[in-house]
């Protein structure tokens, strides 16, 4: 058959180039492996570069190839009918592009293929033995997009498959239709990731973790080829640089999750998060380790060990999030992946690692010395111990699900996470940020005790003042949070005071302590938000008749009617209107505020929106009012979605059947309706009746609040042995009457009422948070990247000096 | 004893005591009839929402309370009550899973995940929700 309108060449030169990147970067890693033992003969290296750059040119063009069949909506394509749809805004391609795990395998492929080509240059004598190590990386990364068979084993996902070819929609009936492009439209993006900050979160996470190979070469060959000290100067900008990007990477994941997601945060510890959070920690554990050894062998095991992991833990990360073995533990987690391949990538690097490191290392351990007490290099060791033992304890935590799957036990992932993990984080980041508080100002080898307390003492005063200040101030009551802000504090404070006054402010050499005050800012930044957040939407009038188990009742959401006013200290919310843009749904909350006059003045109004997506479903994102001191967050927790539209807001809605007798008046939406009397009087030919009929009307008054009463006559008709009723409305109050009957034993009316949806009170549900000095956090983020940044160019000025 | 002795020996207690209370924080999956064995004790129940019945929502009485009836892997059903906001699309949900305590009759869920269906994604993670009611504390 003819297909109409198939793009097939794009896919099979996409295709073809998958396979050519994965045999090129096979060869690049054969003749870079004999070029690192074969240090006479250069012609190996020059044909492991040249296949280098042969697989760096088709991972770009296939790269490029994605793009253009998503920009290009080529439906024909699975991955791009999976991800992207016609209603999709251009400006999200990057989204759709990682949003599936081909689509993030190609990145991973890119970034690690950049740094492949930096090191090509840079590397120098390394450059055979360490890129052995990085296209061997690359080998199992395109393999996981080859999409083919050996026997029956299926090894990668082509992300070039045709719609009609791929196993899930095979015998569906479109694939016999020529003509099925014309009426194909993509799935389209999961909702959640249509946010600027999914275009940009993802490819930064990934540069954090392709910078983890790098090290992690340097140090498998420094193990391999016995370079156990030198390998320590090259590979150290590197790690910096993977702590600089990858922090910063965790950090936009968390200001995406505060935007957009609204659990009313920025971290949850989700296992998706913690996963990137563990080769973030470990990593800054290794470069600590790498700088107390570079000049002197003192802990060379764990520097090596904790290298090697950085990058195991990325991979391992990988495994967790790709071969779907979290499941229903994340919200985030891609689903049929391919854990067989995964598992092999992971082990193979495990076992390489392990078998060197026993291999070499392990002399190390025995013959390390004692640091001296009063030696930064001691501090510098603990903190870097607090980190390891803080990523242990997160591992094994999110690796809840792998255990079940080695041992077969049933174990769920903790019901609270947060209090989980809290209540071992936060102890382990006290010892932590007390670490770099002192060290900075400890000396290598050893220092002089008195010197040492002079020089930390006004931190130290500064730090307490200070403490005792907000801990009053902000109510903080919490013994640990009360140590942490005290912590954190000084971590700042004496990295600002170091910075200061020893450095004398120079930023060339201030890289590290720069960082560290980023690095307090960010804790303590975490510290008055997260662990100071004041829900302000608590439900003042709620009468609570339904439920007995009240005790542990939420009350963190209110209802609002369309018009109402809540008061939300320090605001009074109003809930003016809804607007229907696209397929957004606007919400416009007016925040007010009582002036001097006693009157209501309006301070801001908050836009929080629902995302309508009949695919996956719908999607509530919050709005944010951000102060310098502090944010108010707000977020509809539920709202009414049905008839949005004027024409069913016009339409009546089910009608409530009433029991009742003249006299009695009753309470509508909008207003008080009364039964007035019986109307024996019909005109018989205005309704079209037969002057044998039987009518009895109904005359009904509705009063509205503060408005005069409106008239209506449902009728009765009696027409032989059958009965029908003439309904009656008043349009303006939206009400609907039907006079059904007399209930001769009880003399009671049947009365059936229906109102207009739009009277159906719209209200939303909602809640609103004020996160206290939330931009401590943000401002912490920006100087940990940047102090770390300096630092790296720092490193990388002297290692070009040094030669 | 030299200090790095002493430091292996508090890393491998901190080691073990990280172990310890990930196994007793871990909730256990399980269904209703095991969950009512141990009234007060965190489970975590795999089922479907009953569509038949209506899901209890009133916020003009409180906005932080909904109920629903759901059925276990084994036919079970359960009235279900979380103390929070109801999420949006809760209808629409295919599967869901939910953690929480038998309380009397009634399962009390802290924490539900619903799963909603999209038209062609089977057993993809994605129109996964996560709510989480928060206790006063």
């Amino acid at each position: 058959m003819e297909y109409v309108g198939e793009n097939l060449i794009a896919g099979k030169a996409g295709e073809i180039l998958v396979i050519l990147s994965f045999i090129s970067g096979l060869l690049a890693c054969v003749f870079y492996y004999f070029s690192s033992s074969n240090a006479y003969d250069d012609s190996w290296r020059k044909l492991g570069r040249l296949f280098f750059q042969i697989q760096s040119v088709s991972i770009f063009s296939f790269i490029a190839i994605l793009f253009y069949l998503l920009a290009t909506n080529s439906f024909e394509y699975y991955y791009v009918w999976r991800h992207s749809s016609t209603q999709l805004p251009l400006r999200f391609i990057l989204s759709c592009f990682w949003e599936g795990q081909e689509g993030s395998t190609m990145l991973w492929l890119f970034w690690n293929m950049v740094l492949g080509n930096i090191l090509v240059y840079t590397s120098k004598k390394w450059e055979g033995s360490v890129m052995t190590v990085v296209s061997s990386v690359q080998v199992f990364l395109s393999a996981m997009l080859l999409g083919i068979f050996v026997f029956d084993l299926q090894i990668g996902s082509n992300p070039f498959t045709l719609l009609r070819e791929h196993p899930d929609m095979m015998n569906l009936p479109f694939t016999s239709n020529p003509d099925y492009l014309g009426f194909v439209d993509g799935n389209g993006l999961n909702p959640l990731l249509q946010n600027y900050w999914m275009t940009i979160h993802p490819p930064t996470v990934f540069l954090g973790f392709a910078s983890t190979l790098i090290p992690f070469a340097y140090a498998l060959v420094g193990l391999w080829k016995r370079k156990e000290q030198e390998w320590i100067k090259p590979a150290l900008p590197w790690t910096y640089f993977g702590i600089a990007v990858l922090g910063l990477g965790i950090l936009m994941g968390g200001a995406w999750a505060y935007e957009a997601l609204s659990f009313g945060g920025f971290w949850a510890w989700d296992p998706v998060e913690n996963s990137s959070l563990v080769p973030w920690l470990i990593m800054v554990a290794a470069g600590h380790m790498m700088l107390i050894n570079r000049t002197k062998m003192r802990s060379m095991f764990t520097a090596f060990a904790l290298t090697l992991f950085s990058f195991l833990m990325v991979v391992y990360s990988t495994y967790l999030t790709k071969s779907g073995i979290l499941g229903e533990t994340s919200v985030h987690s891609f689903a049929d992946g391919l854990p067989g391949q995964l598992i092999v990538f992971l082990l193979f690097y495990v076992g390489l690692s392990l078998f060197f490191l026993f291999r070499n290392g392990w002399k190390f351990l025995k013959k390390s010395e004692e640091d001296a007490f009063w030696s930064r290099e001691f501090w510098i060791f603990l903190g870097s111990l607090v980190l390891v033992i803080s990523c242990f304890q997160i591992t094994i935590s999110t690796s809840i699900p792998v255990f079940n799957a080695l041992f077969g036990t049933e174990l769920a992932p903790p019901a609270d996470p947060i209090k989980h993990y809290n209540s071992w984080q936060l102890p382990l980041t006290i010892l932590v940020t007390l670490f770099v508080a002192v060290s900075q100002f400890l000396k290598y080898k050893s220092t002089p005790v008195a010197q040492f307390m002079k020089q930390i003492a006004p931190s130290l005063i500064i730090s307490l003042i200070a403490t005792v200040f907000l801990a009053i101030s902000l109510e903080i009551r919490l013994f640990f949070l009360n140590l942490l802000l005290f912590t954190s504090l000084f971590a700042t404070i004496a990295n600002l005071d170091y910075f200061v006054r020893m450095l004398k402010g120079s930023v060339k050499k201030g890289g590290s302590a720069l960082a560290h005050i980023g690095f307090g800012l960010v804790i303590l930044g975490t510290l008055l938000s997260a662990g100071n957040k004041k829900i302000i939407s608590k439900n003042r009038t709620q009468v609570n008749i339904n439920f007995e188990n009240n005790e542990n009742a939420n009350d963190e959401n209110v209802m609002l009617l369309k018009g109402d006013t809540v008061l939300m200290e320090p605001y009074y919310v109003t809930y003016v209107d809804r607007r229907v843009i696209d397929k957004y749904v606007y919400y416009d909350m007016d925040y007010l505020k009582v002036n001097e006059n006693g009157k209501y003045q309006k301070e801001f109004t908050l836009n929080p929106f629902i995302q309508l997506n009949q695919q996956m479903g719908n999607v509530p994102e919050p709005s944010t009012k951000h102060y310098l001191d502090r944010d108010v967050f707000t977020h509809i927790t539920y709202a009414d979605l049905e008839n949005l539209d004027s024409a069913s807001q016009n339409m009546y809605g089910e009608a409530d059947t009433l029991q009742i007798s003249i006299g009695d008046s009753l309470f509508t939406s909008n207003s008080v309706v009364k039964l007035i009397s019986f109307e024996r009087k019909i005109d018989k030919e205005t309704y079209n009746l037969d002057s044998t009929d039987i009518a009895l009307g109904l005359n009904i008054t509705a009063k509205p609040l503060g408005g005069s009463a409106y008239k209506a006559m449902p009728i009765m008709v009696i027409r032989g042995n059958a009965m029908f009723s003439i309904a009656d409305d008043i349009d303006e109050l939206g009400l609907q009457f039907e006079f059904n009957g007399v209930n001769p034993d009880s003399e009671k009316l049947t009365v059936l009422l229906a109102e207009k949806n739009k009277n159906a009170g719209d209200f939303v549900i909602m809640q609103a948070i004020v996160f206290p000095y939330i931009n401590v956090l943000w401002i912490g983020c920006i100087v940990m990247f940047l102090g770390t940044i300096i630092a790296v160019i720092n490193r990388v000025r002297t290692n070009n000096e040094g030669k | 004893m030299k200090k790095s002795h002493i430091l292996a020996i508090v890393v491998i207690a901190v080691a073990i005591g990280a172990i310890i209370s990930m196994v007793s924080d871990a909730a256990t999956y399980a269904d209703f009839q095991t969950a009512e064995q141990f009234p007060g004790k965190e489970f975590q129940v795999v089922g479907q929402l009953n569509k038949e019945k209506d899901i209890i929502y009133k916020p003009e009485e409180n906005a932080n309370q909904f109920a629903f009836f759901m059925i276990d892997n084994n036919g079970l059903e359960r009235k279900v009550v979380f103390n929070g906001a109801k999420p949006q699309d809760f209808e629409r949900s295919e599967q869901v899973v939910i953690t929480g305590h038998t309380e009397g009759e009634e399962f009390t869920a802290e924490k539900i995940l619903m799963k909603c269906p999209s038209k062609y994604n089977d057993g993809d993670s994605e129109g996964l929700t996560e709510i989480t009611a928060d206790k006063k504390s």
